[in-house]
C-alpha cells in the first residue's frame, strides 16, 4: 500500500511589474526549478488586477510568498533573493 | 470548565503571538526595503500603494526615447526595456522582463555589459559594444549605464545608441586609405575604373601610360590599346566590358599607341568588388614590357650567335682532325698533335671570352700561344708593334698559325735549344694601305735549318 503525496501549493502575491515583484517571480522560478523540481504547484496573484484577493491571506506587504499547503500556512516577505532563507521557511514543519 | 477556558486562553495567546510575529516581520521587511508595494484598506475596498512611485511613469518616458533603453535592478535583471531595445535584441518585453540582461546577449557582448554595470556602481559609464548579428552586418552601440533608484530598488538605467553607420563609415574610410596606399606603392601603372570605364583612381606610375591627370576621363579615350589578334579584343572598351561582366584577365599583351614613354604593356584586369558581390568597376594593371622585349630580343640574338659559333668550331675541329690525321704516322703522334691544336684553339677562345667576344690584339694571341713553351724568366721572345686588333674569327685562325709556328720552334727551331730567340713583329705597317702589314716571325740561335721531308700543316699554313 502506497500513501498519496500530501498536496503542496505556493502562492506568490505581486503588484504588477514593480522591481521587487519581477525579482520575486524570477527568483521563485529559479528556486523551484533548481531546488524543488516538481514539488510545488505555484500560483502568482497580481493584486493590482484584483486587490481584494489580499484578504484571504491577510497580505499587507508585496511581494509575499505564502505556503498554503501543507499546513501550517507560512508567509515569506520580500523578493526571495536569499535562497537559503526561502528553502528553510518552505521546509519548516512540512514533515518532508 | 476551568480546563476548557484555560485551553481557549492558550490558543488565543498562541494566535496573538503568531500575529505579532507576522506584524513584526512585515515591519522589518518594509524597514529593510524588501517590499515595494503595500495593500491599503480604503473606505470601500483594498488598494495597492507602490512605494517610490508608479513604475509606469519611467516606462512611459523610456518608451518615447529614441535610443534603446532598459531599467535594470541591482542584479542586472530587466525591469523594463523599451521597444527599440527589444527589436534590437529580437525578443519581446515579456521574454526579457525579469531575466538578467547579460544572459540574453551573445557571450562576449553580455560580458562587456556586465563589466560596464560593475564600473557604473556610483557614476555614469559608457563604452562601445559590438552586437554580432550572425550573417548580417554586426551592429555597434555606445552603451551608457547610470546608477538609478527605482522606488526601493537600486539599479541602473542603460541606454543603447546605435553608431553602426559611423563605425562602418570609418571602416570604409580605413579600407579606402589602405587601398589607396596599396595602389600608390605599386611599381606598375594601376588604374581603377567605374562601370562606365571612367577612371576614378590612378597611381603615380600611371604617368607612363598617360601624361596628365587621368581621373574623371574615359579609359579607352585616353589610353587606346591595340591588342594581339589572339585576344579577340579590338580596343580597350572590349577588355573593360568583359572584366566588368565578371571575367578577370591576366597577361594580355597590348600596345598603347598614345603612351608618352613606353608602347608595349602586359595588362591584367580584375573586377572591382567594394561591397558584396556587385561589381563596381575594374582594376587595370599595366606592366612595362619594353625591357622584357629587349631582353628577349637580345636572348634570341645570343642564341643564334651561339649556334653559329658552335657550328664554326665543330667545322674547324673536323678540319684540324683531318689535317692532323693526314700528317701523322701513328695514333700517338695524332693524339699529341691534335690535342695541342685543340688546346691552342681553346686558348684563343679563352682570350675571346675575357673580351666578351670583341676584337683581340695580335700581341695577346702570340703571348697566349707561346706561354706554354717558354720559361717565365727567360728572355726568349721579343714582340714588336703588334698592338693591332683583329676580329674574333681571324683571331681563331691566327691563334692556330702561331701554335704551329711555336710547336715547330720547340721541335726544330729556336726553342729547341738553349740561347734560341724568337722575334715577332709587324713590318711595313706604316706604309701599308688600310693598315696592311707583314707579320714577321724570325727565329735565331737555333740549329741549322734543313728542308722538311714531308709538307705538314705549318708549310701549308705559310703558303696559304
Amino acid at each position: 500500500m502506497t500513501l498519496a503525496k500530501p498536496p503542496r501549493k505556493l502562492i506568490l502575491y505581486v503588484a504588477g511589474q514593480t522591481p521587487k515583484s519581477l525579482a520575486a517571480i524570477a527568483n521563485l522560478e529559479r528556486i523551484c526549478a533548481e531546488d524543488l523540481p516538481g514539488q510545488y504547484a505555484v500560483e502568482v496573484i497580481d493584486l493590482r488586477q484584483d486587490p481584494k484577493l489580499a484578504r484571504e491571506h491577510g497580505i499587507v506587504a508585496i511581494p509575499t510568498l505564502v505556503r498554503e499547503l501543507p499546513i501550517p500556512l507560512r508567509k515569506l516577505i520580500g523578493d526571495l533573493s536569499d535562497t537559503h532563507k526561502v528553502l528553510t521557511n518552505l521546509k519548516l514543519g512540512d514533515g518532508a | 470548565m476551568t480546563s476548557a477556558s484555560s485551553l481557549d486562553n492558550d490558543l488565543l495567546i498562541a494566535d496573538l503571538r503568531h500575529r505579532l510575529a507576522e506584524a513584526e516581520e512585515t515591519l522589518r521587511a518594509i524597514r529593510d526595503n524588501e517590499v515595494d508595494a503595500l495593500v491599503m484598506r480604503g473606505s470601500q475596498a483594498e488598494e495597492i500603494f507602490t512605494i517610490g512611485g508608479d513604475p509606469d511613469s519611467y516606462r512611459t518616458f523610456m518608451e518615447v526615447m529614441e535610443p534603446g533603453a532598459a531599467a535594470l535592478d541591482g542584479s542586472g535583471r530587466v525591469l523594463y526595456a523599451n521597444s527599440t531595445l527589444t527589436r534590437l535584441l529580437g525578443t519581446s518585453l515579456a521574454q526579457l522582463q525579469g531575466k538578467v540582461l547579460a544572459d540574453a546577449l551573445a557571450a562576449d557582448t553580455g560580458k562587456e555589459i556586465g563589466q560596464l554595470l560593475g564600473e557604473a556602481h556610483t557614476t555614469r559609464q559608457s563604452r562601445e559594444v559590438r552586437f554580432p548579428r550572425g550573417e548580417e552586418v554586426d551592429r555597434h552601440f555606445i552603451v551608457m549605464a547610470s546608477p538609478l533608484q527605482f522606488g526601493t530598488t537600486s539599479g541602473h538605467a542603460v541606454t543603447f545608441a546605435d553608431v553602426t553607420e559611423r563605425v562602418l563609415n570609418e571602416g570604409v574610410e580605413q579600407s579606402e586609405h589602405a587601398a589607396r596606399a596599396v595602389i600608390a606603392s605599386a611599381n606598375e601603372a594601376v588604374l581603377v575604373c567605374d562601370r562606365d570605364g571612367v577612371i576614378t583612381h590612378a597611381n603615380a606610375a600611371a604617368r607612363i601610360v598617360y601624361d596628365g591627370n587621368p581621373i574623371g576621363q574615359v579609359f579607352a579615350d585616353i589610353i587606346p590599346l591595340r591588342f594581339r589578334d589572339s585576344t579577340g579584343f579590338l580596343q580597350a572598351d572590349d577588355m573593360l566590358a568583359k572584366v566588368i561582366a565578371g571575367t578577370p584577365l591576366r597577361g594580355i599583351e597590348a600596345t598603347a599607341s598614345k603612351a608618352p614613354k613606353v608602347k608595349d604593356y602586359l595588362i591584367s584586369a580584375a573586377p572591382l568588388r567594394i561591397a558584396g558581390d556587385r561589381i563596381s568597376g575594374a582594376v587595370v594593371t599595366m606592366v612595362d614590357l619594353s625591357e622584357r622585349m629587349a631582353a628577349e630580343k637580345q636572348q634570341n640574338l645570343l642564341t643564334r650567335e651561339f649556334d653559329h659559333r658552335v657550328k664554326n668550331i665543330l667545322a674547324l675541329v673536323v678540319s684540324i682532325s683531318a689535317r692532323t690525321a693526314s700528317n701523322t704516322d701513328t695514333l700517338q703522334a695524332f693524339q699529341k698533335a691534335f690535342s695541342g691544336r685543340i688546346e691552342a684553339l681553346a686558348a684563343t677562345h679563352t682570350l675571346l671570352l675575357e673580351k666578351s667576344w670583341s676584337s683581340l690584339e695580335l700581341r695577346s694571341i702570340v703571348m697566349s700561344e707561346l706561354t706554354p713553351f717558354i720559361e717565365a724568366t727567360a728572355d726568349q721572345v721579343t714582340i714588336e708593334g703588334l698592338n693591332v686588333a683583329i676580329t674574333p674569327q681571324t683571331a681563331i685562325s691566327f691563334g692556330l698559325i702561331v701554335h704551329e709556328l711555336a710547336t715547330n720552334a720547340v721541335k726544330y727551331g729556336a726553342l729547341s735549344q738553349q740561347g734560341g730567340h724568337i722575334t715577332v713583329r709587324a713590318v711595313g705597317r706604316d706604309d701599308g694601305k688600310n693598315g696592311a702589314f707583314v707579320l714577321e716571325w724570325r727565329e735565331s740561335g737555333g740549329p741549322r735549318v734543313t728542308p722538311p721531308r714531308t709538307k705538314g700543316v705549318r708549310t701549308r699554313g705559310h703558303h696559304a
